[in-house]
């Protein structure tokens, strides 16, 4: 079986060589930056990044924007804290979630495609809808926590048997795998790739966009409920704004990894290293020391730095 | 033309029945002895709505999101900076060093966005992340004061900073730039083919959005009076949902300051509307996020409904 090799191209290569290239100057500059509960901090971290991302990803090479991940985060975060609290059997509650998640997803996906309305915009309002009614529901205060079986499965501590990691980042790289072959392998990435590189030909070649996008924008709120629900077990706690860091550094993933916001090409691998590179960003940046502000300020000034280095749209006399 | 202003029609029309309703429910809060007081309530999003316009308008992408925490830096700067540190108050100097200070970052937002193509939202969504940050160092809560010139422009003179954006913008419609930035926004490649330097354009237009966020800042301090880290950042949201509903494509080349004014007249009066009812700020956020939503979708809805029923 083959991948892909051209999505897999010089990108994915630059974004391991920066994360290697981080991993060892913070190894240098902070002491205990390699111990192994470091490590297994910026993995768990990652981990739940790269699952925030995996929608931003479907989204971009389509040729859309999702700017309501961070709002279903905390939508999901707030919901499921607040059944679980109530008594509700977490299946149940799973399967409240995700339905709702799905729901906006696709209102997001058909609103966009059918009424050609910039996503952005769709996906913003949307996001401000499911966060004020979730307010609304809890007056502002959500209680509850998640299961216990949630927050061992994320815990920075936990293990798998002789294995000293949590489950979550061998689930990670089991759904990254899966991820690579659907955007690679099925007729659903397929089309994913002809309609974000050229929507007229992928109409001649009968592919339904108003569908496509259906499906792709409700995967990509699955995938932030499932990243809030994660995170509300790695916290303990519910927090309706838990998800706002994650506008950024998904998109920020997305870019580092090599896709373009012009849509057609990518890969989730790229992503997958994009958020390692972003967790060692931030690790480095907090073990030198710097306040939460200045490590806002600094993490933004690198970012625009990185994107630099590789990430830069062609000039437009080479698209003529 | 025509196009655009059947986009700005839904703007339109919301704005006249929720001017209605507010000067029904609200007479004396909408009188002409107190307009003075209400453009000034209202000036800081009209701004930072026009100043981000123009960026838009160049297309491909081009947006933007720093335009609320520029206006928070520029506040934080004014106020703890020029008034407290240095005590400069005249006007004279600390309008241009507003002005000056919104366009040095927009030039550093187009050098990223437009020379070194870096994609627009990641551009400034870094620029966002800095300029928070750096706000937040400067100032860590609340504090300054400021002359009593300056508060007159969110009373009596709450009309200066908007028509200085909009004399601003009427001069720059004269130039060939404005012409070349729509050619662009529109379509780059066949304006590149025709000789147009799509690069200078976009970069005018990020100066442009800069220097105009720069006054958006001003009228900000005016109506809030003192130094604060966490009200710029709030703009930005609500500066991008003022011009959508005002019918400016995000794709580019559609559009003008007119429909961004009307966009962020009717968040205005809406809230203004909701407030009256004393709603709590989560029932403010759904009204928001529906009425983009509605607003946005209708003048295509209604597009779709004509064509299937001729």
């Amino acid at each position: 079986m083959t991948l892909d090799l051209n999505a897999l191209r010089r990108p994915v290569v630059g974004a391991i060589a920066i994360a290697a290239l981080l991993h060892a100057t913070g190894s240098v500059l902070i002491d205990g930056y390699s111990s192994p509960f470091s490590i297994r901090a910026m993995l768990v971290l990652a981990a739940l990044l790269a699952v925030a991302s995996i929608g931003q990803t479907l989204v971009i090479i389509i040729g859309g924007i999702d700017l309501s991940i961070p709002f279903i985060i905390g939508f999901a975060n707030v919901v499921a804290a607040q059944l679980t609290g109530e008594g509700v059997d977490f299946v149940v509650v799973c399967l409240i979630v995700s339905a709702l998640a799905l729901l906006i997803g696709a209102a997001n996906g058909a609103l966009s495609a059918w009424l050609k309305i910039h996503p952005l915009i769709v996906t913003l309002g949307m996001g401000t809808i499911a966060q004020g009614l979730v307010l609304i529901w809890t007056r502002g205060f959500p209680s509850g926590s998640a299961p216990a079986f949630v927050s061992d499965f994320v815990s920075i501590g936990g293990s798998m048997g002789p294995i000293p990691l949590p489950g979550l980042i061998p689930a990670v790289i089991a759904l990254a795998i899966v991820i690579t072959l659907l955007m690679g392998r099925t007729p659903y990435g397929r089309k994913l790739f002809a309609l974000g590189g050229n929507p007229l030909a992928a109409h001649y070649a009968l592919i339904k966009p108003i569908a496509m996008w259906t499906t792709t924008f409700a995967l990509s709120a699955w995938f932030a409920a499932l990243a809030g629900v994660l995170l509300l077990g790695f916290t303990g706690s519910a927090y309706g704004d838990v998800g706002q860091p994650y506008l950024f550094q998904t998109l920020a993933a997305v870019v580092v990894g090599g896709t373009s916001l012009l849509g057609g090409r990518g890969s989730y691998l790229g992503t997958l290293i994009g958020a390692v590179a972003l967790t060692e960003i931030n690790t480095l940046l907090i073990g030198l020391g710097l306040q939460p502000s200045m490590v806002q300020a600094a993490l933004g000034a690198v970012i625009i730095g990185l994107v630099c280095l590789y990430g830069r749209e062609p000039h437009l006399r080479t698209t003529i | 033309m025509s196009k655009s202003l059947s986009s700005a029609l839904a703007g339109v029309a919301l704005l006249v029945v929720l001017l209605i309703l507010n000067i029904w429910l609200n007479p004396t809060r909408f009188a002409p002895s107190s307009w003075g007081a209400l453009i000034g309530l209202a000036a800081p999003l009209l701004c930072a709505a026009l100043a981000s316009t123009p960026a838009i308008l160049g297309g491909r992408g081009g947006i933007d999101v720093s335009v609320g925490p520029l206006m928070g830096f520029v506040n934080a700067v004014l106020v703890t900076g020029l008034i407290g540190r240095l005590d400069i108050t005249t006007p004279l100097l600390v309008i241009p060093a507003a002005v000056a200070l919104g366009a040095a970052v927009g030039l550093v937002n187009g050098l990223s966005a437009a020379v070194l193509r870096i994609q627009p939202i990641i551009a400034t969504l870094g620029a966002y992340l800095i300029l928070t940050g750096l706000t937040v160092t400067i100032v860590p809560a609340p504090t300054g004061s400021i002359p009593e010139w300056l508060r007159s422009l969110s009373q009596v003179y709450s009309f200066v900073p908007i028509l200085l954006i909009g004399l601003a913008w009427a001069a720059f419609t004269r130039f060939p730039a404005y012409g070349q930035l729509m050619a662009a926004g529109s379509d780059d490649r066949a304006a590149f083919t025709a000789g147009v330097n799509v690069t200078a354009a976009r970069l005018i237009s990020y100066v442009l959005t800069g220097a105009f966020a720069g006054v958006a800042g001003l009228s900000l301090t005016a109506l809030i009076g003192s130094a604060d880290p966490n009200v710029g950042p709030t703009y930005t949201l609500l500066a991008i949902s003022s011009i959508a509903l005002g019918g400016v494509s995000l794709a580019g080349g559609r559009g003008g300051l007119a429909g961004a004014a009307i966009g962020a007249l009717d968040i205005f009066l809406l809230q203004s509307v909701l407030t009256f009812f004393n709603v709590s700020t989560f029932v403010l956020q759904v009204a928001y996020g529906a009425v983009l939503v509605a607003a946005v979708a209708s003048s295509p809805l209604q597009e779709r409904l004509l064509a299937r029923s001729a």
